[in-house]
Formats: C-alpha cells, structure tokens, sequence
C-alpha cells in the first residue's frame, strides 16, 4: 500500500489545491442563521399545513370562517347567538324544578303505575287498539311461549330445604 | 460545551444549541459537498437541507455513532441522491482560490513553466480537477474528496460510506487511477 502512495503523491498534491477553493469571505457568517430560518419557517409551515387539513376535512368551518372574515356583523350575531344559548342553558341548569328526574326513580315508580292502571295493564295489545310506542312495557308476569316452551324468564325451582 | 449535551438540548428544540452545533460543523460539511458537485450555489443548498433534515431527525439519533458521523452520513446520502438526479446536467461554479494556493511549493512546482501567469496557471488547473473528478462515479470521488482533501481516515470514511475498510481503500486506489489516467499532463 504504501508503494501505492508513493506511486500517487504527486497526485495527492494536486489534489490538494481543491482545499484552496474557499467560499466568499464572510459565507459562514450568516450561515447557521439562514438553516434556523429556515427551520422556523418550515415549524410555521407545519402548523399552516395542520389548519389546512382540519378545513380539508371540514370544508364548512372554512366556508364559515371565510364568512366570518366578510361580512363582521354575521361573526358578531353568531356570537352573540352562542353567549345567549349559554346563559340559556345555565338558566335551565340551576332550577330544580325543570331538572330530569333520575332514571332509577323513574324505574321504580313503574310498579306504582302498575297499580294506578291496571286496566290499561291487563289489555292485551289487540284490544287497546293502537298502543304508543311510547308505552311503557310495564307487565312483570312473562308471557306464555305460543309454542309451549317454558319461557327463559320463569325457570321452574324445585326446592328441599336440606338436613333431611 | 460538550457535544453530547448540545445534541441533547437540540432535541428537545433547543434552536440556540443547535445553532452551536451548525457553526461546528458548517465548514466542513459544506466543503465535502462543494467538492462532490464543483458548483458552489448547489453546495450551499445541500448543506442547508442536510442541516435542517438533520434538526428533525434528531429523535431518530441514537448516539450510536459521534453525531459528526450521523451529520455527515445525512449530507453524503442527500448529495448522492442529488447527483443521480442531475446526471448528464454537471455544471461547474467554482469558487475563487484562496490567496495561500499561489504560494504552496507544491503546487507551484506543478505548473508548467511554460505557463505565462501564475494566476491562470492555477486556475485551469482547479478547472481540469475538478473536470476530472466529475468524471469519477460518486463512490469514488467521495472516497478521494474525504481522505486527499479532507484528510479524514479510511475508518471514519468507512463509518460514512457504511462500508468496510478494504471497499474504502480498494475504491481509493481505483479513484486514484482515474485520475491519474484524466491529469496525466499535468502530473509529469
């Protein structure tokens, strides 16, 4: 190998003038602050590309923000229509009266209209004509199978008590 | 400040750190990358996007190997990329040499005497190399340009190149006799 480099040095040395090839004074001066420039600018870019992608794949928020952006008054009654729809709904929120009673309560008070309408109860559905579908399904006792199988619900229990 | 810590604060996002690390290694990377294009504007393009690639694949940086290795790798495979792409479009824009070249005994001594100025002497020459270095595939006049001009050991062009050591050398040798072969009138 070395006979190899003997045999190139006059080549290396020619070589060596492209280190002589220098830049124009003063081109790493502004170097490193062009690449942050240019990573600053393309962190900026990315954040554009993401809100270009949301309006992408919700091309109406565009339209109503492009809409925001004409017509000013349209922006401020869409607001003002929100702050009135809050203060709405806060209203509601703080009157007991108006609030939703619990489901559990509502469940329970199922066998109280049992026993309120009975009659309404022991119909049959041919009978009562047309049934709501907003009718409570309130009967408790399992209907019969029309095929004579014993129905899922009301297992037969055959119990003797132990320590016969 | 020690390299590994400014690598560190460059990943979280630290700009200012690595700002430090572009002024480190600016000169060199843009010099490897000079002198595998010959054309100045491309090497400042080149060297800026292998900087700011290398800003954003600071998460995948595993500090396998120094970070001056990892950055070099960057800037070779994007300037590799770069060539293959402007194939058959080589277009010289050197830059000027500096004032030291016209006073290097060695260089003198390569300049034929019948050559009337010095200055232009020197200048066709820088073309004819750079000519001649063109001409070599990228492989191998990265081998020539990081180990005769850069100086830089077979191992650590071997780390670069991700290759072995005797690829490095058997590739150096063979550059070598390109070039002999392209400068033989001016190498007697």
């Amino acid at each position: 190998m070395n006979e190899n480099e003997n045999n190139f040095e006059s080549l290396r040395r020619l070589l060596a003038l492209k280190r002589h090839e220098t830049p124009p004074p003063g081109y790493f001066n502004n170097f490193s602050s062009q690449v942050l420039q240019q990573i600053r600018a393309g962190q900026t870019n990315q954040s554009a590309n993401l809100a270009e992608e949301l309006f992408n794949h919700a091309p109406w928020l565009a339209r109503l923000l492009h809409a925001f952006d004409a017509r000013p008054l349209l922006a401020s009654g869409f607001a003002g229509a929100l702050c009135m729809l809050l203060l709405i709904g806060i209203v509601y929120a703080e009157r007991p009266d108006l609030s939703p009673q619990p489901l559990l309560q509502a469940a329970n008070n199922t066998t109280e209209l049992a026993a309120v309408s009975p009659t309404v109860l022991s119909q049959p559905a041919d009978q009562s004509g047309i049934v709501s579908s907003t009718n409570p399904v309130l009967s408790l006792q399992p209907m019969g199978s029309p095929f004579g199988q014993q129905n899922s619900l009301a297992q037969p229990v055959s119990f003797s008590p132990s320590g016969n | 400040m020690d390299e590994e810590l400014l690598v560190r604060r460059a990943r979280r996002g630290d700009l200012e750190a690595y700002d430090e690390l572009v002024r480190r290694h600016q000169e060199r990377i843009y010099a490897t990358i000079y002198h595998m294009t010959s054309n100045h504007e491309d090497a400042n393009d080149l060297a800026q996007e292998s900087f700011i690639k290398a800003f954003h694949a600071l998460k995948s940086f595993k500090g396998g190997s120094s970070f001056y290795t990892w950055l070099y790798r960057i800037a070779v495979n994007k300037t590799i990329n770069f060539l293959k792409q402007r194939k058959n479009r080589m277009h010289m824009s050197l830059n000027d040499l500096d004032f030291n070249a016209e006073h290097d005994p060695d260089l003198m001594a390569l300049i034929s005497d019948n050559t009337p100025r010095r200055a232009a002497g020197l200048t066709e020459l820088q073309e004819k190399l750079n000519a001649a270095l063109l001409k070599l595939s990228e492989p191998h006049r990265l081998v020539v340009v990081l180990h005769d001009v850069q100086g830089q050991s077979h191992e650590e062009i071997a780390k670069i190149m991700d290759c072995n050591i005797g690829t490095v050398r058997s590739r150096l040798f063979y550059a070598r006799q390109q070039l002999q072969a392209s400068l033989s009138d001016y190498l007697k």
